[in-house]
């Protein structure tokens, strides 16, 4: 089996350089029977990833050890669970469920479009099969997961303990989702810039898929935030790690693209801005697994044997050299047919809303280059932390979030500073409320309580902002259409889905907001040596350490579990049982921590030391409204799924569109 | 040969099949596209155009009725809306015209 996943993965790299040319020439010299000659190479490709993909977790699970990547990521004594994430838990591994996820997209995308727009889509297939070239020529030739141990050991390495979390099966093929997915609309993109198709169509054709990576880039962050909180066990659950950045950039980016091209579907303009947003957007994917891959910075994300940088940057060079040439050369044909009605709409709210994204995308990214730089130039070795991204990102973070408060009280085209005045009337008085109400009763002595503080009163502005508008809305229509309340905001939100889910998502954005700020600034934790029967308090509870408990919990695996009774007003409100997990052939125990999380706080515990005489040293920490994050992350969710869901009266239109065209210019239908 | 060589073998022998059948009928005969026509082209981005201003002008109306915009600037925005969406659809009529007489000519 090893070799045919092997066999496999040359001829998906053979087929899809086919698949290039072949589409490309089929373009070019208007030649049907290249195109459908180019047209089976999408499937094959597909077919020979899935078989290698399936060569290869058949390895993990019959614990083929022959393989020096299943030798390395798996041993016997894995859960079958754990067999299956050790698919990608290194960089071989993870390339091939790259390669799987884009192949994946790559079909879907064409049986979508294969017969849409014969001008456009062979180029777009074209530049996806470029990036699958890409990834297949580094797992055949650099980091090929089928690579042999000539005498195979008993048992393998086994998975990183680290990874041995129920996360590493959701957290990464989320995110990758996510990343990978940027690649369709970047592909239609070029597509549209080579055949020079510059209207918006490559927008609507590729506008579910925007947002469907936008999603699944956005969970796959808040999924590795959560995960890092119950695994890392510093009672954190962003670092400003290097990787981190690296998922948090394209999100950025992604998300300035999303508005700026309402704004040409609108008005028909911006178009080299939201083409340049679509190819940084792309580039910053890449740059994220380059940056994973490089061996150059050190973040807990990176592969063990990550060498693959260079080659990474080479191809980053290439397509940011290509497109913005290539951007140079249709700039003419890229004009905007018209301007801003007014300073004061609702789309130069969209524009600062760019340029505020872009502003923490910059930030960021410069925060994470510039150790690279300065070991380069000085050659000396400098970490940038936290401290640096705070300071900079969170005044520019306010700024947007104020800026999503004000987008939906202005009008598109023009608004008038008297309407402006009776519209913000009400989050005003929110923010003023909140502003008043909170004053008081929270501590105001640092920059971070300030912040805190000014947040809080943004997220009573934003949320009352948002909510006005489903009001506003729903009282309108009721008055027109003579229907209930829930009737009218129910039609309300279903006839206009993009606005009404944006607005959703928007809620979701100010609980995650609220939660940052509530968890970092107001957060407290505690360090206690304790014996059995020994107590202490922290922030009202009363924490008695009762006994320490060790299980052999596999083969390999012991568990050394501590109990702790958690008291509140005398009373007995929960049992915690943080823990250390000592795993055969590892040096470091892993721990495990035990939350008790409330929409108020969490109650986070560590097991972080223990003696031969039952003592235990216990870290405890009180972190306000972490869980206002994670039902954000559930909120854009459910916002997201209202956006995406299928519009019958925008298919509508697009039928009727492509049936006029075809009457009056019979073939072929140009969509 | 072995059985996994044979499968190998199988495998290349139907991609080639599959890729190779196309280029050899009488297909390359035939256009993938018609030559680009630029009205074809008009007359596609004239049709975007035409339900963005109608799109545009139901939510103006909205954000009228929940008083974003004042009455003033509603006229305004209406009127040239309306005059926009006016000469896309004059355009539109006149090259649907110009279609039907080229199709009863030929």
């Amino acid at each position: 089996m090893n070799d045919i996943g092997e066999f496999t993965l040359l001829v998906a790299l053979a087929t899809a350089l086919y698949g290039c040319v072949a589409y490309v020439m089929s373009a070019r010299g208007n030649r049907i029977d290249l195109y459908l000659s180019a047209d089976k190479t999408p499937f094959i490709v597909w077919a020979c990833v899935m078989i290698s993909s399936i060569c290869l977790l058949r390895a993990f699970l019959t614990d083929d050890f022959s393989l020096q990547y299943v030798w390395a990521y798996s041993n016997r004594e894995l859960d079958t669970f754990y067999k299956v994430a050790s698919f990608w838990g290194g960089q071989k591994g993870s390339l091939l469920f790259w390669t799987l996820l884009l192949t994946t997209y790559m079909l879907v995308v064409y049986f979508q479009n294969r017969s849409k727009n014969l001008r456009v889509v062979p180029y777009a297939m074209a530049v996806m099969l470029v990036v699958v070239v890409f990834f297949l020529f580094l797992i055949n030739f650099s980091t090929n997961p089928f690579e042999r141990i000539p005498l195979p050991p008993e048992d393998g390495r086994g998975l990183n303990p680290l990874l041995q979390n129920y996360w590493m099966v959701i957290h990464p093929p989320t995110l990758y989702l996510g990343y990978v997915g940027f690649t369709v609309p970047f592909a239609f993109a070029v597509a549209a810039l080579i055949s020079k198709d510059l209207d918006d169509g490559w927008i609507r054709m590729t506008r579910k898929w925007t947002l469907i990576s936008w999603f699944f880039l956005c969970m796959g962050n808040l999924f590795g935030a959560s995960w890092a909180y119950v695994e890392l066990g510093w009672g954190g659950y962003w670092a400003w790690d290097p990787v981190e950045n690296a998922a948090f950039m394209p999100l950025l980016i992604a998300t300035a693209f999303l508005h700026s091209v309402m704004i040409q579907e609108k008005k028909d303009m911006m178009k080299v801005w939201n083409m340049s947003l679509i190819l940084l957007t792309f580039a910053m994917t890449i740059f994220g697994t380059f940056i994973t891959r490089s061996g150059l910075i050190q973040s807990v994300h990176t592969f063990d044997e990550a060498t693959l940088g260079y080659y990474f940057l080479a191809f980053l060079f290439v397509i940011i050299v290509a497109c913005v040439a290539l951007i140079i050369a249709r700039l003419p044909l890229l004009k905007s047919a018209n301007e801003l009605d007014s300073f004061l709409s609702r789309e130069s709210s969209f524009l600062f809303n760019n340029l505020v994204l872009l502003g923490i995308a910059f930030a960021t990214f410069w925060g994470t280059i510039f150790p690279i730089i300065s070991e380069a130039v000085r050659g000396v070795k400098i970490t940038v932390g936290p401290p640096f991204y705070n300071q900079v990102n969170v005044p520019i973070g306010l700024a947007l979030l104020a800026l999503i408060g004000i987008g939906p009280v202005i009008a598109w085209r023009r608004a008038t500073f008297s309407n402006l005045k009776k519209n913000f009337l009400r989050p005003v008085l929110a923010g003023l409320v909140m502003a008043v109400a909170l004053f008081p009763v929270i501590p105001l002595g640092n920059r971070a309580e300030i912040y805190t503080y000014v947040t809080f009163v943004l997220c009573a502005f934003v949320l009352t902002s948002i909510l006005t508008e489903f009001y506003k809305g729903t009282v309108s229509r009721m008055g027109l259409k003579d229907e209930s309340v829930v009737g009218a905001l129910t039609t309300m939100t279903w006839r206009n889905k993009r606005r009404y889910g944006g607005y959703i998502v928007h809620i979701g954005v100010v609980l995650i907001f609220a939660g940052i700020a509530g968890s970092q600034a107001y957060g407290t934790h505690t360090e206690k040596h304790l014996k059995t029967g020994d107590s202490f308090e922290i922030r009202g509870y009363t924490i008695t350490y009762e006994k320490l408990i060790a299980i052999e919990a596999t083969s390999v695996k012991t568990r050394i579990i501590a109990q702790l009774a958690v008291e509140r007003d005398g009373k007995r409100y929960w049992t915690g049982h943080p823990e250390k997990e000592f795993y055969k052939g590892q040096n470091q125990p892993v721990s495990e921590v035990d939350v008790l999380s409330t929409w108020k706080e969490d109650l986070y515990m560590i097991l972080a030391d223990f003696g031969e005489d039952e003592s235990a040293t216990i870290k405890v920490y009180v972190n306000p409204m972490v869980s206002w994050m994670w039902t954000g992350g559930w909120v854009i969710a459910f916002g997201t799924m209202i956006s995406m869901w299928p519009d019958r009266l925008e298919q509508r239109r697009r039928l009727d569109r492509v049936r006029k065209q075809e009457q009056l210019f019979p073939s072929p239908a140009q969509e | 040969m072995g059985f996994i060589h044979f499968l190998e073998l199988i495998l290349i022998v139907v991609i080639l099949l599959a890729v190779g059948i196309p280029l050899f009928g009488k297909l390359r005969l035939k256009k993938l596209v018609e030559e680009v026509d630029p009205t074809a082209d008009e007359y596609k981005h004239l049709l975007v155009r035409k339900e963005e201003t109608l799109i545009s002008i139901k939510e103006l109306e909205f954000d009228f009725n929940t008083g974003k915009i004042s009455e003033p600037d509603y006229e305004e925005l209406r009127h040239r809306l309306e005059a926009e969406a006016t000469e896309i659809l004059e355009h539109l009529d006149q090259m649907e015209q110009a279609g039907k007489k080229s199709k009863s000519s030929h």
